[in-house]
């Protein structure tokens, strides 16, 4: 066990050195996005806020907005990576032969690389969250909140991370899977509240999405940071479910495709 | 002269003939590409009208002349991703590996080869679909028949600007060894430039105006589709273009000597 323990420790130390090798890359790849995407949302929302006959839209003023935007980013920081990126060309390039004899398996190395990139990230976000109150963004929120808050987004992250990891297994069948995780980032941005609140969205839309995956993954957890009262019941509930499916998913592509695979190079 | 772009267009036939080859190997691929384009057109144009549905106007504008001028982002995005933006991606790669000593010994000039080398045709399916929004959000905003014809030539003007600033952004490359971040740094680029100078705070709006004018990619031509009297953005843009290609054509020199490849 602790043989096994070790190994899973290793790696984590591998990706985390791999990760903060170009430590001006990371940012520009993982943090800068996230940045430039609140700096837009922050000049949109005080252009329509200067500009609207009345203080609130939705039951939002300027200031909740506001807050809405930065726990989405924190969110985004810490659950919404993109830790499995590598995952579809170790299968392309014919590197997961490596992993066939190695007496570790392709998930666990690509998991132990999420752990690590969490870890990562949850420094991130904090250094993020402890910005933003600096510059009196927002105000820091009670211990349960944060705790509460952190927990949920986590294990959001790995709903994304088995989301993402099946796009990568596609790589078994496709030649270009960035596309897939594109797709894919498209349609969670544009139905999790990324953008914007889902109070904003037509009634219909917000009732087809509840159970699905999407709103769980920006709007829920950003009312558990603002302190609104959510069913975090129903919440983890969703994405045990959803994780469960794709986990399943994961497993019989893993096969399907391991059968198919030819080993590029040998 | 004529010789000479007889030459580059000669070139050019085989990139687009070789690109779309290529393209045509991977058909699942190929529609997966045509999804995700009009998956992003949609999401971006509802997010737009959810957002028209508890307001009236954004800055000086409606629900259709922002829609309008979406969808001209779109179009010009459209374009460029046929185009262009497979090549951003290989510099990097090219860079990393050693792989552009080949172009470089090519006998074309390196910014031609390195920026319009690879095409994605798949552009050519969704750029109808692209185009069909703006004629229906500019048939809503009752452009004139003039106003139609400014549309292409200004379509290529946000283009060139988009083009150039991200080719002088690209050549930061040769200095970093990962050029995947300044690929990410340049979409970000996109986002800004996706929605209309004036949501900008002031002091942004001119920095991404006059500093690195971002925000005349889109919004100068429609500024000046909807109103004539703003012919000030298009002479703003032209300038800005030969500026910024006098500034390209230095750094990309100074990059090539400073180039040290990885694979020699």
């Amino acid at each position: 066990m602790q043989t096994y323990l070790l190994k899973w420790w290793q790696t984590i130390r591998i990706s985390w050195s791999k990760y903060t090798a170009y430590r001006l890359n990371f940012f520009l790849q993982v943090v800068g996005p996230f940045l430039v995407f609140f700096f837009i949302k922050y000049n949109l929302w005080s252009s329509i806020y200067e500009g609207s006959s009345t203080p609130v839209i939705k039951g939002y003023n300027f200031s909740d907005m506001m807050h809405y935007h930065i726990w989405t980013l924190i969110i985004s920081l810490l659950g919404q990576g993109y830790a499995a990126m590598n995952l579809s060309e170790d299968i392309r390039l014919g590197r997961i032969s490596s992993y066939l004899i190695y007496p570790f398996e392709f998930w666990e190395f690509h998991t132990a690389g999420f752990v690590s990139f969490q870890i990562l990230q949850v420094f991130v976000s904090s250094i993020t969250l402890c910005l933003a109150v600096f510059f009196g963004f927002i105000e820091f929120p009670s211990l349960s909140i944060i705790l509460t808050g952190f927990s949920f987004t986590l294990f959001m992250g790995m709903f994304w991370f088995t989301m993402q990891y099946f796009t990568g297994l596609l790589a078994f069948w496709l030649e270009e899977t960035w596309i897939m995780r594109v797709l894919l980032s498209i349609i969670v941005s544009f139905l999790s509240g990324y953008i914007f609140p889902l109070e904003l969205y037509p009634e219909w839309l917000v009732g087809a999405l509840k159970y699905s995956p999407f709103p769980y993954m920006s709007y829920f957890p950003a009312k558990i940071f603002m302190g609104q009262e959510v069913n975090l019941t129903l919440g983890y509930s969703v994405l045990t479910f959803w994780i469960a499916v794709f986990a399943y998913i994961n497993h019989l592509i893993w096969k399907k495709g391991m059968r198919l695979y030819t080993a590029a190079g040998m | 002269m004529i010789s000479s772009l007889k030459h580059y267009l000669g070139v050019y036939r085989y990139f687009v003939t070789t690109s779309v080859s290529e393209a045509l190997s991977f058909r699942t691929s190929f529609i997966l590409l045509v999804l995700m384009d009009i998956f992003f057109y949609f999401s971006v144009l509802f997010s737009v009208d959810f957002l028209f549905d508890h307001m009236q106007t954004i800055g000086p504008w409606n629900r259709y002349q922002l829609l309008f001028f979406i969808c001209f982002m779109l179009n010009i995005d459209t374009i460029h991703m046929g185009v262009f933006s497979s090549n951003f991606w290989m510099l990097g790669f090219k860079i990393r590996t050693g792989e552009l000593d080949f172009d470089l010994l090519k006998p074309t000039h390196s910014i031609f080869i390195c920026f319009f080398r690879y095409l994605k045709p798949s552009s050519l399916l969704t750029a109808p679909v692209a185009w069909g929004l703006l004629i229906y959000y500019g048939s809503k905003i009752g452009l004139l028949w003039y106003d139609w014809l400014l549309i292409p030539p200004l379509l290529l003007l946000g283009l060139s600007l988009l083009c150039v600033l991200e080719f002088i952004l690209c050549t930061s490359m040769f200095w970093l060894v990962e050029g995947m971040g300044i690929n990410f740094l340049r979409m970000q680029m996109q986002q800004m430039a996706r929605w209309p100078d004036f949501i900008y705070k002031y002091t942004y709006q001119k920095i991404f105006t006059i500093g690195v004018p971002l925000l005349l990619i889109g919004s100068g031509p429609v500024h000046f589709i909807l109103d004539k009297s703003n012919w000030h953005y298009l002479a703003g843009m032209c300038l800005a273009i030969v500026i910024s290609t006098l500034i390209l054509v230095k750094i990309w020199n100074k990059a090539l000597r400073q180039y040290d490849s990885a694979s020699s």
